[in-house]
């Protein structure tokens, strides 16, 4: 847990002038809530023992206090808060640059909506760490160090009143470690009822058709009812920890009468002020124990955060990448590859060569591995046996941004956002003109419908292009893929949702569209009408040359 | 917020218990208050004072654990319920509802979270509120008028600094919870998209868009705070002026023959236990604004009455879908869907829908699963008027395979099971055998109890939709709704499924929707759809 948290507040590393700034206004705060008790405590002790002078000063000074103490404690806040949300905020980018690192080919098992869970619940759990945890405990440790100063004179008022509170202050050390357990537990309960949520509602239709819904609520509330049980244990300890942390701090304040009690008329002004200080204590001190499940709580999220992202990346970049190639040659050798260990390689010995501005497509069937022949490419996954070059150079020497730069690469769960429709071509090609983005929407011949939308460009696609029927939405892509001028264009079954004649259509033109660029076309059949330089047949894990 | 109404029972334990503590509150004041009067040379308590008051602090101890029990049963009793109602209502919208799935889940999930608050902390704050001060003042009206009525006052002023900071805050929230539901919307969708990202070199800009939207979504919680806790000042200042006056009346008092010291530390020491439940309510109340927020987005959900309909009496055997005229209009698209549609298919009967792509061959099969209302025009089952069985009875009928099959986290055989969760492992085994879901499933570590993930990690597309079929040859049902079921296929495996399809439509009621001249195969009517409307019909 410590390592976590430690590596947390390294992770905020920039913005720690910030948040040191929030913990010095703590500090100012608790000292000034302690000036206000001492002067009220010594007026009340010098109005007793008829004190004259220094009584009435204390009580001149009071006034300035009711205000000075109330007006940092707000500004404590501000300032805390502010500081820990720039942190946030950079932890969340932090992590989706990890993911995009670490997942390039997109987010596996575990699922997007735990995925999600553990941004924003985790993530948020984190800024506990700081407001819940380290900004109270620097205003408790100032408080107890000022009480101390202020009552040192009398070791025994000192050990009755400081030691109590200087436990309370500890204590969320010696509580934290089984707290965090009960906290990631909770976490992790919480992210299994996410995925109970969001899997009916991302296979919606399949649901509805099963007729499913009374199942899926079953299983939702199943999840539901367990993440409570172990946010009740989570309850409990902070309950326990939050009494504890009263009952320290009353013990402090019994503690100072006992001393007086027995100290007897001479310690009576000291008695008064240490019983002052209890009550500013009780305040900054008592709720200081429960920093301890806030502890927790973030490093249970920072545990699981750094989980997710600790996972190595699937290819390495390397350390000193080779300069891009000038040649477009693209070659397999002898390339082996399968998604598991345990499971039959899917590429088994795969030998290809894509020579400049040629066409070829390869068919096969779908779980063949054509796929993983651009997932390879793209440096998704890397090959367990062999060798992929461009231009002579071995793709795994090159840097990825530059590799992909020059390939366009049509997926075949190629995804549209939920943004406008130039918005999602400009993906491909930031800064592109609107006569571009036209002019690949006409190629991929979704120019007339695009046209005849009441926005036009504008148009918003939906989650996933909901907003368009499938074969829409996989134009829209196609427009995209066809956008970058890269010089190798991979389209992975680009016509899947086409109806046949629109299909044939796009094909007839897809000469135009590559425009010079080498084209490796995958796909499970032919019309016939593509323009190809040469056809090859994906089985077994090798490329034969098609027959007829 | 009407739920707060249902919950009142829940809510006396915890205030029952909190008003115990304050009581012992008062009492750990008053001993304290004696023995710093004898310290202080009147007569007052000795040590019996203090050890009564230590047993005190601990039964504040226990009291205060039960009392933060007590109150997250409640609140884990209202998520509970609101979290299965709003589940139920998201389903019975159904695919109709145009929300992302990432913001049906920040509903599901993070806004039912945000009224845990609500339930569990602030409606016993508020109760609280009111009578532990009440409480404080009467006992310090026996003790002092002055003090009691300076209480008052600060009590009374409590509650006008609070509406005046509160009404901006609960402005601000609601905004602020638009942005988080932007931003978890938007890292859903991008997350999904991950791989299409990286392949443009465009995740380092998305992160820091990503950051933009986070720093909006700070600068808006700053907003709200800097309100909220405005309010939190306001009480500090009570209190502390509560004190200071206090101290200053008693303190100038006490030397002077005070005729009641005792009572005058208790007044005194009464100041910081009167504010006490005051604080709690404070903290609670932005945790009730904010839940507000929430609620307001929640609200019109569980408001809408639920979908009406009947049920159906009995399963035909046998279905008969008949339309006549039917017109479907999609809000916010000028152009209809379906425009006056009118065919008829009769048992054992395959009806093959064709056209280009957005000619409504999808429109036709959501109107039949009851994914979508015809706007005009009747569609008729066994001559029955569809759309007055309620939407989930009329799905009962068919068996539906999409064009985007999606596997749930379970294994194959759960996912089969699906559309039928009393079938048999042999039956399972058999519908997966008709779908070909035998002939990858064979191949896989451990066959049809291999685990699958969302989005069917690791199966190809085409697989997946075998799945789906499977779910279809298992549900046994009398109408048949494909939508596109080979178009992920290659053409081997479409030959045998289609086979498989045919077998499944045999003596059933069967409509398809497709781009794929194999399918044509079949022996089945085609109805060609083009730009919305029928244009021929025929027999082949």
């Amino acid at each position: 847990m410590w390592s976590d948290l430690f590596r947390v507040a390294r992770l905020w590393r920039s913005r720690w002038p910030a948040l040191v700034a929030g913990l010095a206004i703590a500090m100012v705060s608790a000292l000034s809530g302690i000036a206000l008790m001492t002067l009220a405590g010594k007026g009340v002790a010098a109005g007793v023992t008829g004190g004259g002078l220094i009584g009435i000063a204390a009580l001149l000074w009071l006034r300035p206090f009711v205000l000075i103490r109330p007006a940092t404690r707000w500004w404590e806040r501000m300032a805390s808060h502010d500081a820990a949300f720039r942190a946030l905020a950079d932890t969340r980018v932090w992590f989706f640059r990890r993911l995009a690192e670490r997942r390039p080919g997109g987010i596996g098992m575990g699922g997007s909506g735990d995925l999600l869970g553990r941004l924003i619940a985790d993530v948020d759990a984190l800024d506990r760490f700081y407001l819940g945890a380290v900004v109270p405990a620097a205003g408790a440790l100032a408080a107890v160090l000022a009480i101390a100063i202020l009552l040192g004179a009398e070791p025994w008022l000192l050990v009755l009143m400081a030691l109590p509170l200087l436990l309370a202050l500890v204590l969320p050390l010696a509580l934290a470690p089984a707290a965090a357990r009960a906290a990631t537990e909770a976490a992790a309960r919480r992210g299994e009822m996410r995925a109970a949520a969001v899997d009916p509602l991302a296979g919606l239709e399949d649901t509805l058709a099963a007729n499913a819904e009374p199942a899926a609520a079953r299983r939702l509330a199943q999840a539901d009812a367990a993440m409570m049980r172990a946010q009740r244990r989570l309850v409990g300890r902070g309950a326990m920890a939050g009494a504890l942390g009263q009952t320290l701090t009353q013990l402090a304040l019994l503690g100072g009468l006992a001393w007086g009690l027995w100290a007897g008329e001479a310690g009576a002004a000291l008695a008064v002020l240490a019983l002052f200080l209890g009550i500013a204590a009780l305040e900054m001190l008592g709720l200081m124990p429960r920093a301890g499940a806030a502890l927790a709580t973030a490093g249970a999220g920072a545990r699981r955060l750094f989980e997710t992202t600790d996972t190595p990346p699937p290819v390495a970049e390397p350390t000193a990448p080779a300069a891009m190639p000038e040649g477009r040659d693209l070659r397999f050798e002898g390339v082996r590859f399968g998604w598991r260990a345990g499971m039959p390689p899917v590429l088994d010995g795969l030998d290809l060569t894509l020579r400049p501005a040629e066409r070829l497509a390869i068919l096969g069937p779908s779980g063949a591995g054509k796929s993983s022949i651009a997932a390879l490419l793209m440096k998704f996954a890397a090959p367990q046996g062999g060798r992929i070059t461009l231009g002579g150079a071995d793709i795994a020497t090159l840097a990825a941004p530059e590799l992909r730069a020059r390939i366009a690469y049509l997926a075949q769960d190629a995804r549209l956002f939920d943004d406008s429709i130039a918005n999602n071509l400009r993906i491909a090609a930031p800064g592109a003109p609107d006569a571009a983005l036209w002019r690949a929407l006409a190629k991929a011949g979704v120019g007339e419908f695009v046209r005849g939308l009441p926005e036009g460009l504008d148009t918003f696609c939906g989650e996933g292009g909901a907003r368009f029927s499938g074969g829409e939405a996989r134009r829209i892509a196609l427009a995209r893929a066809l956008l970058p001028p890269a010089d190798i264009l991979i389209l992975d079954e680009p016509t899947a949702g086409l109806d046949a004649e629109a299909a044939r259509s796009f094909l007839v033109t897809l000469g135009t569209a590559c425009e010079g660029r080498s084209l490796l076309l995958l796909t499970h059949e032919l019309t016939g009408v593509e323009p190809l330089d040469r056809v090859l047949r994906l089985a077994g894990g090798r490329l034969l040359p098609a027959a007829g | 917020m009407r739920q707060a109404r249902a919950q009142r029972g829940r809510v006396a334990l915890p205030v029952a218990l909190g008003l115990a503590t304050t009581l012992c509150a008062v009492g750990l004041a008053f001993l304290i208050a004696r023995v710093l009067a004898t310290l202080l040379g009147f007569a007052g308590g000795g040590w019996e004072d203090l050890g009564i008051a230590a047993l005190l602090v601990l039964a504040m101890a226990g009291l205060g654990m039960a009392q933060e029990a007590a109150q997250n049963r409640a609140g884990e009793a209202a998520r509970a319920k609101l979290r299965t109602a709003l589940f139920a209502r998201l389903m019975e919208l159904g695919p109709d509802d145009k929300r992302g799935v990432g913001e049906k889940a920040a509903l599901l999930v993070d806004r039912v979270e945000a009224l845990d608050g609500f339930f569990a902390r602030w409606l016993p704050a508020v109760a609280l509120a009111i009578l532990a001060p009440a409480t404080i003042i009467l006992v310090a009206a026996w003790a002092d008028w002055v003090t009691a009525l300076v209480l008052l006052v600060m009590g009374l002023l409590v509650p006008v600094g609070m509406a005046v900071t509160g009404i901006g805050a609960a402005r601000e929230s609601r905004r602020q919870m638009d942005v988080l539901g932007r931003l978890s919307g938007r890292f859903v969708d991008r997350l999904r998209g991950l791989s299409t990202l990286v392949q443009f070199n465009r995740a380092e800009d998305e992160a820091r868009h990503l950051g933009q939207v986070a720093e909006e979504f700070r600068t808006r919680t700053m907003r709200v705070l800097r309100v909220a806790f405005l309010s939190t000042t306001v009480l500090e200042l009570l209190a502390a002026g509560s004190i200071a006056y206090l101290a200053w009346r008693h303190g100038a008092h006490l030397g002077a023959n005070h005729p009641d010291p005792v009572a005058a530390i208790f007044c005194i020491l009464l100041v910081p236990a009167f504010f006490q439940p005051l604080r709690t309510f404070s903290q609670a109340y932005h945790e009730a604004m904010s839940a507000r927020g929430a609620a307001a987005d929640l609200a019109p959900l569980l408001e809408a009455p639920p979908a009406e309909g009947l049920l159906l009496e009995s399963m035909p055997p046998r279905v008969t879908v008949a339309f006549t005229e039917v017109a479907l209009r999609y809000e916010g698209n000028p152009r209809p869907a379906l425009d006056r549609l009118t065919f008829a298919v009769s048992p054992g009967e395959t009806l093959l829908l064709v056209g280009p792509s957005g000619s409504g061959k999808s429109s036709v099969l959501k109107l039949l699963m009851g994914f979508a209302r015809p706007s005009s025009g009747r569609i008729a089952l066994n001559g029955q008027d569809a759309t007055r069985l309620k939407p989930a009875e009329l799905r009962r009928l068919s068996a539906y395979v999409g064009q985007r099959a999606h596997l749930f986290q379970g294994t194959l055989r759960e996912n089969i099971a699906l559309a039928r969760p009393d079938a048999s492992a042999a039956e399972i085994t058999r519908a997966a055998e008709a779908a070909r879901v035998m002939s990858f499933a064979r191949r896989l570590p451990q066959g049809l109890d291999t685990e699958v993930g969302e989005g069917g990690y690791g199966l190809s597309g085409g697989q997946r939709q075998r799945v789906a079929l499977a779910r279809a040859f298992l549900r046994d049902a009398p109408l048949i709704l494909l939508d596109e079921p080979t178009t992920a296929l290659d053409p081997g495996t479409e030959a045998e499924v289609m086979e498989a399809i045919a077998r499944l439509c045999a003596g059933r009621t069967a409509i398809i929707a497709t781009h794929s001249p194999q399918l044509r195969g079949l022996s089945a009517r085609v109805l060609e759809l083009g730009a919305g409307r029928m244009a021929v019909s025929h027999v082949e």
